[in-house]
């Protein structure tokens, strides 16, 4: 491990200092000093786990956010970037993960827009000077084409070109590789390849150790808000980058029940759709934990909607206790013993304008148990359920008359764990549990997860953070484009599970 | 003369043909922009009350006579529907407020506010004195010639007919050649990519709610004193929804526009020309006018090609949400 | 996870129930609207040479201050409730029934047929069956937009209007062909009507027990009216339907994770909707009238929208807005035999109070939600969505919540 010198592959100066930077946001430290230098002519990967810092440290040198410490160095000038305008300006653009693309519009449109040159538009020589420029680099793309009608990685290099447009020499680019398939991927190295000769500056923001290796020149390694190294790809390996980047002391362990595992509760076989599953085969035994770990944006999100129903998998099975389940309504799939904590607990969990007692009973409220035959709601019922769940699970909140966007994301979130495991469910999925909680509300959650554990019942935990996958799996496997790629037993070490959610197939049998 | 009624439908039908086109016009200045505009029925009542009152005052009080003085009404007309789009615009755009809700303000407020101008203007409340003065009509050279009664569709029409049917050509260019039009487009299509490239959004916002204050004022004053004579209370009959109709249908496309304003405007024609038509005279008269609703009904619902808003106004369309 | 340090206890800041917070907050950003309307109208009061006071308190007093008035002032918010109620029905659950002007048109055609063809039955029974038609009818208008919806996920608010047109044409056609009224006169300057009604089919005036002059029709509508009212405030807050309705209409994501048929819902709240549509005409022909004629009242659909707002789509405010909107009505009659101020001027003051209670509403909630947004921070957490997410596109905490240039999609309330 070795921080920065400064010392570029090729000798020139930095052409931009980003030095002590730092970045608060209410109640989270996004970057903590964190020193940086770009130089001429290189591929830069920015490296780092999900909250990171990766990309805030880049939108403070874009100019999104301000910086709440340190300072720019640009040419050897200090400079203030209050905006997208004053980095481009400087010279500096950066291309996002979700693209601001004009569908309707062609690829000369999408990219003049803004510095159209005149009050008139000469569409001829706008696409000439698109198509040039789009030479120059190697850029395969088609000037009139119409940007609704272009592939991703078309789509990505409209967004570069129009970067290039207006003449940005540093170019920021945040995890390209995410949303292309590895023949995109290809091209798009031998565009970076080309801007390189040219002697531009790109920052390569990613997790996929595979690519940084391949493209970078050096590589920047940013943990929980700062620079844990910088190296050299032909000083390091894919493992040495994994420690760096998630190797850390585990929070704290709690105990483990002992509990006799059982038969497979859920067996997903072969579960494919839209790109984004690509084949997922998994058991969950009763009384046991699977974790499953991975990067978010590799299929997890469309994993747990595939089990709760929330989602038609293209093909592939699900089978609850032998019951196909894939493509039954939402309704049915909970009847038959599933319950969900969701990864978006505002879009997916509760019901923000409702109050609590409201929401403990969403998706029992038609049960008999709280609405009579001719659909009226028995209130009294429900409210002695929601005064049950509170006291249970704690949830802090002045009375179960309050408006669930009153409480706080922790509480959110024991609200819909009581009410989803008050169910008494034969499987539990939860998609990234514990996700803006604090330290206590995690402590909780993790213990009730184990209690579900203790019951016999089966939980699917899917999780980008490997403490959690750790503290609490029986079993692990990585999740990584649509497949899983590995399996562990919990006392693998974390360079491996994390080479393995980084791409790195890795199979050690538990 | 074999094709007198038709002939005489078909003028007529160019004669609704400016209005729809006109209203739709503007329309789709609003609406390519993103801003929702169902309150085009409200802009052209507005226009119809002024505009019959500037072709009097400046032709009459202020003596200008022809032609300025009907022009000038026209223009009045629409820059009093100009202004009235202006609740509209500063109600969307700077307060946020729900387009559909404040369309619909705008077509309440303009029913009161049109009685509360004519008295101003007239001392009556639901009416302005019959024979206002108008543009002189002329016949359309070539076109009015032409055999068989033909020719006479294309005769005793109002030059703004003429303007309308042109209004297509500057329109396409400035929405398709100018960068002004590029911009105004992907404010409607991506608001958010257009600000990031520094483009202000609410800038050219404003500036396509106005505008269809203005086209649709000036359809109203067209309406008013060009077609009827003067202003009557009502005398809209729903043209502004029909306008929006043929807006949808069209796709927002100003090309497209002209047959569907076409086509509807004829569909206004038939019950008062040719009822004695052969397949016609079987449908009575209110299930003709209800056709350019039926057919967009259709077309929305998927039924014969897909309709597609600017994706920013769409948004609008799916209707509005929360408790 | 970079969070910092050991968080609070999550117990909130201030002491104030949330719930009270929202009503209070409500009532205020009312108020205050109402404020500026009247201010902005004595601008144009004071411009024809009259005292706002004396002309607001001329208005007051001519609506509410007799038993005519009160007779004639809840006479014209009867049919706005229903008009109301129909509109808020379907906002819950995030749909924008715009065709309300249209359900009570068709409503008043299939009711107009049933008080003819249905003559023979006796009274009391003959008006039930008379509203159900109503209801039928504005049920079946609304359920087309319904369908296609759920089926085609064809925007409401274009098929409501375009339905709406067509429902003019079809009460023009209904009482110019098949309930044209009999011995109609011949020529062409007729004013069309169906045949009267039997006097058994109309809903009796329940004035006169007032004091109310007979001439005002305050019928017994408007018990129905407030009745309604009830039913849909039960209906949405203690039925599974409205729960689940309010769930769609707020956190549709929510809700079909909770097992909830977005469809089937959407579905059920247009059907309500055009119930409650039905009976907006119904004031006209079973009280005022006795008839379907040419000249019906028009616009009633479309008021509705604007009472339902200021309502903030809730059925008792719906009530009392229906009420207010009674005494601006009213105030027409006031402003014409006392003041120089014309009568038009009532709408646009109608107008601009409508506009400063929406706008009013969106500041109001804006406000809110930056708030919610320190609590959250405070609390020692922020949540994901305003938080940097290392994967979204370009917003930051700075941008969040201040959506700048989609046009607003919800509705206001």
């Amino acid at each position: 491990m070795r921080i920065g010198d400064g010392a570029g592959s090729n000798g020139s100066p930095p052409l931009v200092v980003l030095e002590h930077i730092s970045k608060r946001f209410p109640g989270v430290v996004a970057n903590d000093e964190v020193d940086l230098q770009l130089r001429a002519g290189e591929v830069h990967a920015l490296i780092g786990e999900n909250g990171a810092g990766k990309s805030t440290l880049m939108r403070v040198l874009y100019g999104m956010y301000p910086a709440d410490g340190g300072r720019i160095v640009v040419r050897g000038e200090e400079v203030k970037v209050a905006s997208p305008r004053d980095a481009i300006a400087l010279g500096i653009g950066m291309v996002h993960q979700h693209f601001v693309l004009v569908d309707p519009f062609t690829v000369t449109e999408n990219i003049i827009l803004g510095e159209e040159g005149g009050s008139r538009l000469d569409v001829d020589a706008a696409r000439q000077r698109v198509a040039e420029l789009a030479d120059s680099y190697a850029f395969r793309v088609d000037p009139s084409a119409v940007v609704e009608d272009l592939s991703v990685g078309e789509e990505q290099r409209v967004e570069i070109l129009k970067a290039l447009y207006r003449g940005v020499e540093i170019l920021i680019l945040d995890e390209p590789t995410a949303v292309l398939t590895p023949s995109e991927t290809k091209d798009l190295f031998g565009n970076l390849r080309k801007l390189r000769e040219a002697g531009r500056t790109i920052v390569f923001i990613s997790h996929k150790l595979d690519e940084v290796m391949e493209i970078a020149d050096r590589i920047t390694v940013l943990r929980r808000g700062r620079v844990v190294g910088e190296t050299r790809p032909a000083d390091t390996s894919k493992a040495k980058l994994a420690e760096m980047m998630v190797g850390r002391p585990v929070l704290f362990r709690l105990e483990k029940p002992t509990v006799e595992i059982g038969e497979p509760v859920l067996r997903v076989r072969d579960l494919a759709g839209e790109g984004k599953l690509n084949g997922i085969d998994l058991d969950v035994r009763a009384g046991e934990i699977l974790g499953v770990a991975g990067v978010e944006g590799n299929g997890q999100r469309e994993l747990a909607e595939s089990l709760i129903g929330l989602r038609v998998p293209a093909s592939g099975t699900i089978q609850l206790d032998g019951t196909s389940i894939a493509g039954m309504p939402v309704a049915d799939i909970r009847n038959a013993g599933v319950a969900y904590i969701p990864e978006d607990r505002h879009d997916q969990g509760l019901v923000l304008n409702m109050t609590l007692w409201e929401n403990s009973v969403l998706g029992r409220h038609d049960d008999a148990e709280f609405s009579s035959k001719l659909g009226v709601l028995l209130i009294r019922r429900i409210k002695d359920l929601a005064e049950r769940l509170v006291r249970l699970f704690d949830v802090r909140a002045r009375s179960i008359d309050v408006t669930a966007s009153t409480l706080s994301g922790g509480n959110q979130q024991k609200l819909i764990l009581a009410r989803e495991l008050e169910t008494d469910p034969k499987l539990l999925v939860a998609a990234q549990p514990t996700r803006g909680l604090d330290v206590g509300a995690i402590e909780f959650v993790w213990k009730e997860i184990l209690e579900q554990k203790a019951a016999g019942r089966a939980v699917l935990l899917i999780s980008a953070e490997l403490d959690e996958i750790y503290a609490l799996s029986d079993r692990i496997v990585t999740l990584y484009e649509g497949k899983i790629t590995g399996e562990f037993s919990p006392d693998a070490p974390p360079e491996r599970i994390g080479a393995g959610m980084l791409g790195g197939a890795e199979q050690e049998v538990a | 003369m074999p094709f007198t009624d038709i002939a005489v439908a078909i003028q007529i039908s160019l004669t609704y043909f400016t209005i729809i086109y006109l209203t739709g016009i503007g329309g789709l200045f609003s609406e390519r922009s993103g801003i929702v505009n169902i309150g085009l029925e409200g802009l052209m009542i507005i226009g119809t009350v002024t505009g019959a009152f500037g072709a009097r005052f400046f032709t009459d009080t202020l003596g200008l006579g022809q032609p300025w003085g009907p022009i000038l009404g026209l223009l009045f007309g629409a820059l009093c529907g100009l202004l009235f789009a202006g609740i509209h615009a500063v109600a969307t755009i700077s307060f946020r407020v729900d387009h559909i809700v404040s369309g619909v303000v705008i077509n309440l407020v303009a029913i009161g506010l049109a009685r509360f101008l004519s008295q101003a203007f007239f001392g009556q409340a639901t009416q302005s004195d019959p024979g206002g003065p108008h543009l002189a009509i002329l016949n359309i050279p070539l076109l009015s010639s032409l055999p068989s009664g033909l020719g006479r569709a294309f005769q005793e029409l109002s030059p703004i007919v003429i303007v309308a049917a042109l209004m297509v050509f500057p329109v396409w260019y400035v929405l398709n050649r100018l960068r002004w039009g590029l911009r105004l487009r992907s404010c409607g299509e991506n608001p958010e990519a257009t600000r990031s490239l520094g483009v202000s959004v609410p800038l050219y916002r404003y500036q396509g709610v106005l505008l269809s204050g203005a086209f649709a004022g000036m359809s109203g004053a067209f309406l008013a004193s060009e077609v009827i004579g003067n202003w009557r209370e009502g005398q809209t009959l729903g043209l502004g929804f029909i306008s929006l109709a043929a807006l949808i249908l069209s796709n927002w496309n100003p090309v497209r526009l002209m047959f569907f304003a076409w086509l509807f405007g004829f569909a206004v024609a038939i019950p008062l020309r040719l009822n004695d038509a052969p397949v016609i005279s079987l449908l009575p008269d209110q299930f003709i006018r209800m056709i350019p609703y039926v057919v967009t009904i259709v077309a929305i619902a998927g039924f014969v090609g897909r309709v597609r808003p600017p994706a920013a106004a769409g948004k609008a369309y799916e209707g509005g949400g929360g408790t | 996870m970079a969070t910092e340090g050991m968080a609070a206890p999550a117990r909130l800041a201030r002491a104030r129930p949330a719930w009270l917070e929202g009503f209070l907050g409500q009532l205020i950003a009312l108020l205050a609207s109402l404020g500026i309307a009247l201010l902005l109208g004595s601008l144009l009061i004071v411009a024809y040479g009259e005292s706002p006071v004396a002309v607001y308190s001329a208005i007051l007093k001519g609506s509410l201050g007799s038993a005519d008035g009160i007779g004639y002032t809840l006479s014209i918010a009867t049919p706005l409730i229903f008009s109301a109620l129909a509109v808020a029905v379907c906002f819950k659950g995030g749909l924008f029934n715009i065709g309300v002007e249209g359900q009570y048109l068709v409503a008043m055609v299939t009711a107009a047929w049933a008080a003819l063809t249905f003559d023979a039955l006796p009274g009391p029974l003959l008006v039930f069956v008379v509203l159900l038609f109503a209801m039928l009818g504005g049920m079946v208008w609304a359920a087309i937009p319904g369908i296609l919806k759920v089926k085609t996920g064809a925007h409401e608010v274009v098929t409501t209007i375009m339905l709406n047109g067509i429902a003019v044409s079809l009460l023009a056609w209904a009482i110019n062909f098949p309930l044209k009224f009999t011995n109609a006169p011949p020529g062409q300057n007729v004013d069309l009507r169906t045949d009267l009604f039997s006097d058994k089919a109309l809903i009796g005036d329940i004035g006169h027990y007032f004091g109310v002059t007979p001439g005002a029709h305050l019928s017994w509508l408007l018990f129905l009216a407030i009745a309604a009212a009830i039913v849909v405030w039960f209906l949405l807050r203690r039925t599974r339907l409205g729960y689940e309705a309010r769930a769609v209409g707020s956190s549709p994501g929510s809700a079909k994770a909770g097992g909830v048929s977005i469809g089937a819902t959407q579905l059920r709240l247009f059907l309500i909707s055009g119930a409650l549509a039905g009976l907006v005409g119904m004031q006209e022909i079973l009280a005022d009238k006795g008839y379907l004629g040419q000249n019906y009242v028009a616009t009633l659909g479309f008021t509705g929208i604007a009472v339902a707002f200021l309502g903030q789509n809730n059925p008792i405010g719906i009530v009392f807005a229906a009420i207010l909107w009674g005494v601006l009505s009213r105030g027409e009659v006031t402003l014409q035999i006392q003041t120089e101020v014309p009568r038009e001027f009532i709408i646009i003051l109608q107008g601009i109070l409508i506009l400063s209670v929406v706008i009013t509403y969106q500041i109001a909630k804006r406000r809110l939600a930056a708030r919610q947004l320190q609590r959250a921070g405070a609390a020692g957490e922020l949540e994901d969505s305003a938080a940097p997410d290392e994967s979204s596109g370009p917003r930051g905490p700075e941008t969040a919540g201040s959506d700048a240039f989609e046009p607003a999609d919800e509705g206001g309330r």
